[in-house]
């Protein structure tokens, strides 16, 4: 199927829910990417408004109409769902197909993600976060991202598809351009390179499984007791390379920020570090606020939703931590409060596609929250921060953040 | 009183399990709620309202038993 880009402006969208918003332009001297997003609540725009650039495309803004989003998969479609359009896109799996085809990788990959498997690499985590703090706790400062938050969710990865450590460099620099690479040419062959590695990782595991993800996925047999297609094996392969990385290392670069800011935050929780109630509704409270992802989807055929005309193709954005502040639904939704009781915060989305990593994803964050404040328990932002470090698009986060805490003299 | 969850809604966020580990656990395959104690004690009432209130699915109802 081929896409057309939007002639612009299309004329089925009426003037007043036309908004001049770039998700991508972040302007000078903001220091939180996501308030591009929250201004256009204050600012009174329409609660879903279509803004011309990127190609074109909807916003939602209202929580109810972004769950809708998420959940009602006969009009608001997964697959080939990039702002701006890229063709052709890779159909990953499982998120880039609607339910019930998406069933098929889901079943797969959900019982190496449920709660029960997450708590069976806890003591993995723990050693590996430890190690990665160890090397920079003595020397009082750290750039949170390339020291940590990068190398750790990588690790992971390594981890779940029974990779060596020995090759976290070579992820990184795979990952590193696939995320920040701006130069089409670049881009372009990193996709080629990653899918080569993914090829021959797929193979390895196919000629010598061991117990990891890679080889459940390569190994398995679908209901005719066939091996899944090569290309969607590699599509899911590519999904949970991607998935994990830059989504994890932003929302740990937000908390962090936001407790090197905050000394009464980094005091609670170390005072419930051992109170898992307390801690658990904090965590919750963290990923509220801090909601990185901001997803898309693509409208399947010329319908109205809420009165609204909406064409086949058309694309829409559903910014999480807009629906993770409606008034509607929170109690004082701007404020941060760590024993909030009632968070229906949707920062893994919600409906079919539900993030499966959801439960790996938090643990990753408790985990390194009790390594870190065990050995670094103060700490506060350098002052030397780098230049232009914030970036919007659909995950938002930070190319840099300096770190710094005091060291007992030798 | 009693708790009950609707299958099809739970896409196995494991809120409940979370909030309310003596009433809710999670299966090992697709990660769904598993309601241990479906006629749960008095004491633990609150515990399971808040369960309820924060399934982002809106899987979890309290019927009367
Ligand atoms: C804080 C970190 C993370 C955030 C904020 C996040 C967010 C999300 C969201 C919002 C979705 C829904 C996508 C949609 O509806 O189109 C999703 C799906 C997904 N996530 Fe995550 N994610 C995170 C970490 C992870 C990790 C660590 C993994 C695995 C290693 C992962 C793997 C996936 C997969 C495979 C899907 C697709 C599920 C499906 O389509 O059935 N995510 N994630
Ligand atoms: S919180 Fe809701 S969706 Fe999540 S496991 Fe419990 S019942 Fe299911």
């Amino acid at each position: 199927m081929t896409l057309q880009f939007q002639p612009f402006p299309p004329d089925h969208v009426p003037a007043e829910l036309m908004v001049d918003f770039d998700f991508f332009r972040i302007p000078e001297g903001t220091s939180d990417p996501a308030e591009i997003w929250h201004d256009l609540v204050r600012r009174g725009v329409p609660d879903i408004f279509y803004t011309p650039h990127n190609g074109g495309h909807w916003v939602f803004l209202d929580y109810d109409d972004i769950v809708e989003g998420y959940r009602d998969h006969s009009i608001f479609s997964t697959y080939q769902t990039p702002i701006p359009p890229i063709e052709p896109f890779p159909v990953v799996q499982p998120q880039g197909v609607d339910p019930p085809e998406q069933n098929v990788f889901r079943r797969l990959l959900a019982p190496m993600f449920t709660p029960i498997a997450v708590r069976g690499m806890v003591e993995h985590l723990e050693h590996r976060s430890a190690e990665l703090i160890e090397r920079f706790a003595d020397r009082g400062e750290c750039d949170f991202i390339t020291d940590y938050a990068e190398k750790f969710p990588t690790g992971t990865f390594l981890y779940l598809f029974g990779l060596p450590e020995e090759r976290l460099p070579e992820f990184l620099a795979l990952a590193n351009v696939f995320f920040r690479s701006t130069d089409p040419a670049e881009r372009a062959s990193n996709i080629t390179e990653i899918y080569a590695v993914l090829d021959a990782l797929f193979r390895e595991k196919m000629a010598s499984p061991g117990d990891d993800i890679a080889s459940a996925v390569v190994n398995a047999r679908d209901e005719n007791g066939q091996q899944h297609k090569w290309e969607n094996i590699l599509n899911c392969g590519f999904l949970l390379f991607v998935a994990g990385l830059d989504t994890v290392t932003n929302t740990m670069a937000y908390i962090w920020r936001y407790l090197a800011t905050t000394p009464e935050a980094r005091q609670y929780f170390v005072a419930v570090l051992d109170d898992p109630d307390a801690f658990l509704r904090a965590i919750e409270e963290l990923m509220r606020i801090n909601a990185v992802s901001n997803l898309f989807r693509r409208v399947t055929h010329d319908c109205e939703y809420k009165g609204i005309r909406f064409r086949r193709n058309d694309r829409v954005i559903l910014p999480n931590t807009v629906a993770n502040r409606d008034p509607d639904v929170f109690d004082n939704p701007q404020k941060i409060d760590l024993d909030r009781k009632v968070n229906r915060h949707v920062t893994f989305g919600v409906g079919p596609h539900r993030c499966i990593g959801s439960h790996l994803a938090k643990r990753e964050v408790m985990v390194t929250l009790q390594q870190w404040l065990k050995r670094i328990p103060d700490f506060e932002l350098a002052p030397d921060q780098p230049e232009g470090s914030v970036f919007g698009g659909s995950v938002m986060g930070f190319t840099g953040l300096k770190l710094r805490w005091p060291v007992a003299a030798k | 009183m009693k708790v009950v969850v609707n299958l099809e809604l739970c896409q196995g966020h494991a809120r409940c399990e979370d909030i309310c580990p003596e009433v809710f656990s999670t299966d090992a395959v697709e990660g769904k709620c598993v309601i241990e104690q479906p006629e749960f004690p008095a004491d633990l009432e609150e515990k399971v309202r808040l369960a309820v209130r924060n399934c982002p699915e809106g899987a979890l109802r309290i019927a009367k038993s």
